[in-house]
Order: C-alpha cells, then sequence, then structure tokens
C-alpha cells in the first residue's frame, strides 16, 4: 500500500484489498443482523464500521434502539446543546456494562478563528476542567476517546498545554484513548497529528465530494500506518436534511468504507429508519454498479468553487487571502448571497487595485481555477455603495 | 457587475441588524458572518441541529475593552421566531440563572443566552472578573434592542398541565419527533409527579387530515393498522418507546410518554385537552 499511496488517493473508486475485517451475525431487537468490524488502529477497539454521532438528538430511544442494533460507539461533544447531548447519552448508558459500549467525547478550548490557533483561554486547566464537567454528564469515570475538538491547523494539533492535559488525563485513568477532531485543512491536521505521535484516533471529515479528497485519502493512509485510529465522519453530509444534498446515502457510505484505512464512520441519526437504512450498508459493503454511476454523476458536477485546500496560501506576491476571495466568490454565484460576499470582501482590506498590476500570476489553484479572473470579479463588491444592495 | 446587482434580492434583512457601540468597548477584528453552509466552521458538529432548526445566518462581533477583557456576541438568525426557540429550547438549561432579557434569557458565569424575535443569541466573556454578569447583561440588552420587536413564547405552551411540570423544560422538536419522519414536529414538556418523571406532547399541524395521516402511519408503523381511524384515544404499544397514551382532535395530538399509571395518563390527557381549549379559544 505505501508505495503507491500517491496514485490511489486520486482514484475515485478504490481497487478491492484485504480490508482486515470480521464479520458476525448478531441477534438485534429479534432480527438477524451482518456486522462488520474493523479494528482502530493502534487502540485494538473492535468497532462496527457504522457508529452513532448523537449530535442531532435528544431522544434516548433512538440511541437505546442504536446500541440495541449493534452500534457500539457514541459520539458526543463537551459543547452540544450546551452539554445536555452528554446527558442524554449519560441517562441512556446507566444500568448498561461498562464494557458493552465505548464513548467519544470532544473538548473544545478558545481558537482564533482567523487563524485557526489557541487563544489565551485556552490551558491545560481548562481542558482538565471541562473534560471532568463532561465525566459527570455522562456519568462514567472514563470516556473511551477524548478529541480536541475542531482542529484546522498543524500549530493547534503540536499545542503543548493541550498534549499536557491529555497526557494528564489519560495517566489519571480519565481517558483511555487521546484524538484530534478536523473539517477543516483536514490533511495538514492529520499529517501533525501523525507527527505528534500523541494522539491515538483521528476523527476527520471525509466523503466523495470533497475536492481535496485524494489529500484527506493519502494523510489517513500516512496515520494509519502509523497505527492511528480513523473515524469518518461528514460521510453523508447532509443527506437526511431537508432538502438533502447527497442522494445516494448507502453509496456514500460504502465510498468511504472502500478506504481500508477509514476503520468506522459516525452518522447522524435522527430517525429509527435511518439506523436501519445505514447498517443495512453491512449487508454488503461493494458498492454495486447503480450506487457507482449515481456517485460519479453527483461528483463530476464540474467543481466552481474553492475546496479550501490552501495550497494557494503564500503563492500570492501581494499576499492576497485568495481563500477568503474564494469564499466570496463562492457567496455571490453559488449561495447568491452578496449581503455575505460584501462583508467578507470588505472585511478583508484589500488594497484599491486587486490583480491589475501584475504581469504574471504565480498562484497555482489544485482544481485549475483562473485564480486573478475570479479574484477581480468578486474584488468588485467593495466599491459597491451600500444603496444599491437591496432591490 | 449587472449579475451582481440582480442577485442582490435577499439581503436587506442582513444588513439592518448592526452590533452596537458599548461605552467602553471596541470591536475587535471585523464582523464574522455565517451561513448554513459553512457554520461548521464556527461551531463544528452541532452546526448540525442548527440547521435543523432552520439557521439562516450567524454574525459573531467581538468587542474588547483596556482591561483586556472580551466579549463575543453570536446572533443566530433563524427562519422564524418558532425555530429560534426550537434551538434555544435544545440548548436551555434549565438549572441556570433566568433573566428577564428578550423573551427569556439566562445566565451562567461567563455566557448568557437569550431569545428575542427570530434570534437567538450567545453572548461569552473573558477576564471580566467579578462584574462578569453584569457586563454580559448590558452587552445583551444593548444587542436585543437593535433587533426588532422580542415576540413571546409559542401560544401552544400555555395548554400544558401546569402540574408537575419542570420548570424551563418545554423544547419544540422541529422533525422526526420520537424518531418517526412521519410525526414530522412537535412540542414537549417534562413532567415529575409522585416521583414519576414522564414527558407530555403535543403536535399541531395545518388541518385534521393531517393529523388523521399521521395517526394511520404510526400504526401501520407500529403494526396495528386500523380501517377506520376517527379522532379520540389511542393507547399504542410503540417498540421503541414502550406504551404511549395519545388523542386526536381537530389538527392536534397530544399524549404522553413514559408513565405507565393509567389513571394518571387519562388525568394529563383530560388536562391537555381541557388546556387547549382554553388555547383555542384565547387565539
Amino acid at each position: 500500500m505505501k508505495s503507491t499511496l500517491a496514485g490511489i488517493g486520486g482514484l475515485f473508486f478504490l481497487p478491492p484489498v484485504d480490508m482486515k475485517q470480521e464479520v458476525k451475525i448478531v441477534e438485534a431487537k429479534g432480527k438477524e443482523k451482518k456486522l462488520v468490524y474493523r479494528t482502530l488502529g493502534k487502540t485494538g477497539l473492535k468497532l462496527p464500521v457504522i457508529n452513532m454521532g448523537v449530535m442531532l438528538t435528544d431522544n434516548p430511544n433512538l440511541i437505546r434502539t442504536a446500541l440495541d442494533s449493534g452500534i457500539l460507539l457514541l459520539d458526543t461533544a463537551h459543547g452540544y446543546m450546551q452539554g445536555r447531548n452528554e446527558e442524554t447519552i449519560g441517562g441512556v448508558i446507566k444500568g448498561r456494562p461498562r464494557d458493552s459500549y465505548y464513548i467519544a467525547t470532544k473538548v473544545n478550548l478558545p481558537q482564533n478563528r482567523t487563524t485557526g490557533l489557541y487563544t489565551d483561554g485556552a490551558t491545560t486547566e481548562e481542558f482538565l476542567k471541562r473534560l471532568d464537567i463532561s465525566l459527570k454528564r455522562l456519568g462514567v469515570d472514563y470516556v473511551d476517546i477524548l478529541y480536541q475538538h475542531g482542529v484546522s491547523k498543524k500549530e493547534s494539533v503540536m499545542y503543548e498545554p493541550v498534549l499536557k492535559a491529555l497526557d494528564q488525563a489519560k495517566k489519571d485513568g480519565k481517558i483511555r484513548f487521546a484524538g484530534v477532531s478536523t473539517h477543516g485543512n483536514e490533511p495538514e491536521v492529520i499529517h501533525a497529528a501523525t507527527d505528534s505521535k500523541a494522539h491515538d484516533v483521528i476523527l476527520t471529515a471525509y466523503n466523495f465530494k470533497q475536492k481535496h479528497y485524494p489529500e484527506v485519502r493519502n494523510a489517513i493512509a500516512r496515520a494509519s500506518q502509523a497505527g492511528i485510529g480513523i473515524i469518518g465522519m461528514k460521510a453523508i453530509r447532509g443527506a437526511y436534511q431537508q432538502p438533502p444534498t447527497i442522494k445516494n446515502i448507502t453509496g456514500s457510505l460504502k465510498w468511504i468504507l472502500q478506504d481500508p484505512n477509514v476503520h468506522t464512520v459516525i452518522t447522524g441519526f435522527t430517525t429509527f429508519e435511518h439506523i436501519e437504512i445505514d447498517l443495512s450498508i453491512m449487508d454488503d459493503l461493494t458498492l454495486t454498479e447503480p450506487e457507482k454511476l449515481e456517485l460519479q454523476k453527483e461528483a463530476s458536477i464540474r467543481g466552481l468553487y474553492c475546496q479550501g485546500c490552501g495550497q494557494c496560501l503564500g503563492q500570492c506576491p501581494e499576499k492576497l487571502p485568495i481563500p477568503d476571495l474564494m469564499r466570496a466568490y463562492m457567496y455571490t454565484y453559488d449561495y447568491r448571497s452578496l449581503a455575505h460576499a460584501q462583508d467578507l470582501v470588505v472585511s478583508l482590506n484589500l488594497p484599491s487595485r486587486v490583480c491589475e498590476d501584475c504581469s504574471y500570476c504565480p498562484v497555482k489553484c489544485s482544481i485549475g481555477f483562473n485564480v486573478p479572473k475570479k479574484i477581480r470579479d468578486v474584488a468588485r463588491l467593495k466599491d459597491v455603495p451600500s444603496e444599491y444592495i437591496t432591490v | 457587475m449587472s449579475t451582481v446587482i440582480i442577485l442582490w434580492s435577499s439581503i436587506s434583512k442582513a444588513k439592518d441588524f448592526k452590533f452596537p457601540e458599548i461605552a467602553g468597548w471596541k470591536q475587535s477584528g471585523e464582523i464574522e458572518t455565517f451561513i448554513p453552509k459553512n457554520l461548521y466552521e464556527y461551531i463544528n458538529g452541532a452546526a448540525d441541529l442548527y440547521l435543523m432548526y432552520d439557521f439562516e445566518e450567524l454574525k459573531v462581533a467581538e468587542y474588547q475593552n483596556e482591561k483586556k477583557a472580551s466579549v463575543t456576541v453570536d446572533v443566530y438568525r433563524h427562519r422564524t421566531p418558532l425555530h429560534a426557540f426550537g434551538i434555544y429550547s435544545q440548548e436551555r438549561l434549565p438549572e441556570a440563572n433566568f433573566l428577564d432579557i428578550g423573551i427569556q434569557g439566562y445566565y451562567e458565569k461567563g455566557f448568557l443566552n437569550f431569545l428575542t424575535g427570530p434570534y437567538y443569541l450567545k453572548l461569552s466573556a473573558i477576564n471580566t472578573g467579578p462584574e462578569d454578569q453584569e457586563v454580559l447583561v448590558a452587552f445583551a440588552k444593548r444587542t436585543a434592542e437593535n433587533l426588532g420587536p422580542k415576540g413571546s413564547f409559542p401560544s401552544i405552551l400555555s395548554a400544558f398541565p401546569a402540574e408537575g411540570k419542570q420548570k424551563h423544560s418545554e423544547k419544540f422538536i422541529a422533525r422526526n419527533f420520537l424518531g418517526y419522519a412521519f410525526l414530522h414536529s412537535s412540542f414537549t414538556a417534562d413532567y415529575e409527579l409522585q416521583a414519576k418523571k414522564f414527558k407530555l406532547f403535543v403536535i399541531e399541524r395545518e388541518n385534521r387530515d393531517e393529523c388523521k395521516n399521521m395517526i394511520e402511519k404510526y400504526l401501520q408503523t407500529i403494526k396495528s393498522p386500523r380501517k377506520d381511524v376517527t379522532e379520540g384515544r389511542y393507547t399504542l404499544s410503540d417498540p421503541h418507546h414502550g406504551e404511549i397514551d395519545l388523542h386526536w382532535q381537530g389538527k392536534y395530538i397530544w399524549g404522553i410518554l413514559n408513565l405507565n399509571e393509567v389513571s394518571l395518563r387519562l388525568k394529563y390527557l383530560k388536562l391537555f385537552e381541557e388546556g387547549l381549549k382554553k388555547k383555542v379559544l384565547s387565539d
């Protein structure tokens, strides 16, 4: 696998490989179910390939049904529902044997939203204090996985006060495994976590609609080879929303699980039917031809908007904030929201002439955008008087 | 630029809102704006729940004073006041220190949340010391002044029986109530009486036919279909929730969860019916 990573990363469908997974037929809610298990890296936890992200529900019976259906890992966070999400889980697991489920939660600390770096209030003490509150809400002595929540920069992955807190929590027996969660600039975060050697698990956004999925895939492969457990999220991003943004749910889940380096996926159920649909993919994880066609069709819609890969950073001689400008372009033409676009453009304090004086643009976009053209287009918003804003 | 101007139709509402100026404090940095597609950049996985409550836009402003204290004001706008109430109710801490700000607000050390009109506001403070609450309340009140009429709680909440109702436990579930897509949305409240904890709910639809359709689908789902579905009481044996008593009348379905005692269930169904009658009369 290692020698062919770069090539494989770019393939939309991966060739079949030995998945190193176990299949068990279990009885759940009076019915026989086929469950497929993979091992979460060096943690050794054997998990079904589908698990539950609890963030969308306060319905304890839905969580009970998920556990009774064979799901083992419940994923929550200190901040979800202002802590009520953890309390709901606490109510469900009360009385269940502690070795019959796994809990993953996440602790966030103050971050500068522009830089993605932790700020003053991000201390070891605060992290540990929040963990203690989470343990109390959950009614457990320890969680199986504790993530530093929502990280998008390598500096934040390596942030000493947080690493110290994770280490201390392990020593105190309050967590079994340390992790990091990311859904922005994922490849950088995953590589940093691999290099840090402080993380046992990575929870990452990963789906077929990400334009930079090859980079995510390659980063995951490297992390997995280093023994880090990989959990996917946002695999069916928006599929259960109204209107759905992904049409083929089973295909989307199978797509991420075709990657042998993904050990499990968490999905956010809100109905009993969702649980059945998502678990049903374990009957056969192979993508069917109709599923492949549908995914290809959805993925082939031309990439009109920036995917936030960050490759362009530092390439502009005028140091223009290209990803922000591309986001403004997306607000204008995809979201049809000029207010957001103008707010963003104005906030960037651009020079009076933008992309008009360079004879050559060295910026190389990973998906081939004509970056200066798009910038010139959207930068004009800063000069539109606000009285023209309303029609 | 003509394309751009044409697209400019839906933004006046968002442009109307201004963060207030507060004496002794300066806005640090620019106001940030988030919309459904990028809300997760700000609140990570919690964004999905906000999307279920028809989140439309978030504006974030940060203020600092000379003592290097800071206050962050998050203004979430939802499609309707009901949806704003829904997400507020999902995050409301029943034991918090409640305040008369907007429709309702509450304070806990370091943060203050409140509801006003279609807005849900979350304010947080760092390094504000012993004046923490005072500072946050001042910011909340000044910000609320710029957000239009505060409105009120959904009127249907008044129909919930008062006896045993847990304070501040009312919620609006926007979708997939009880884990069933066909039940759509519902209002719920938690109760405790004679050491028994249970939940009451009411579903309000546009008309009688929608309620009939719901009851029919529910009966099919629990494999107890009936030929003639008429208004009245139903005791359902739900494979996930156990025995549920519910009553359908007109455009309302109300019921009880997690309560075994039949006489108490009947009592509460009756009390709820009386509350709904009063509510309908007062509307």
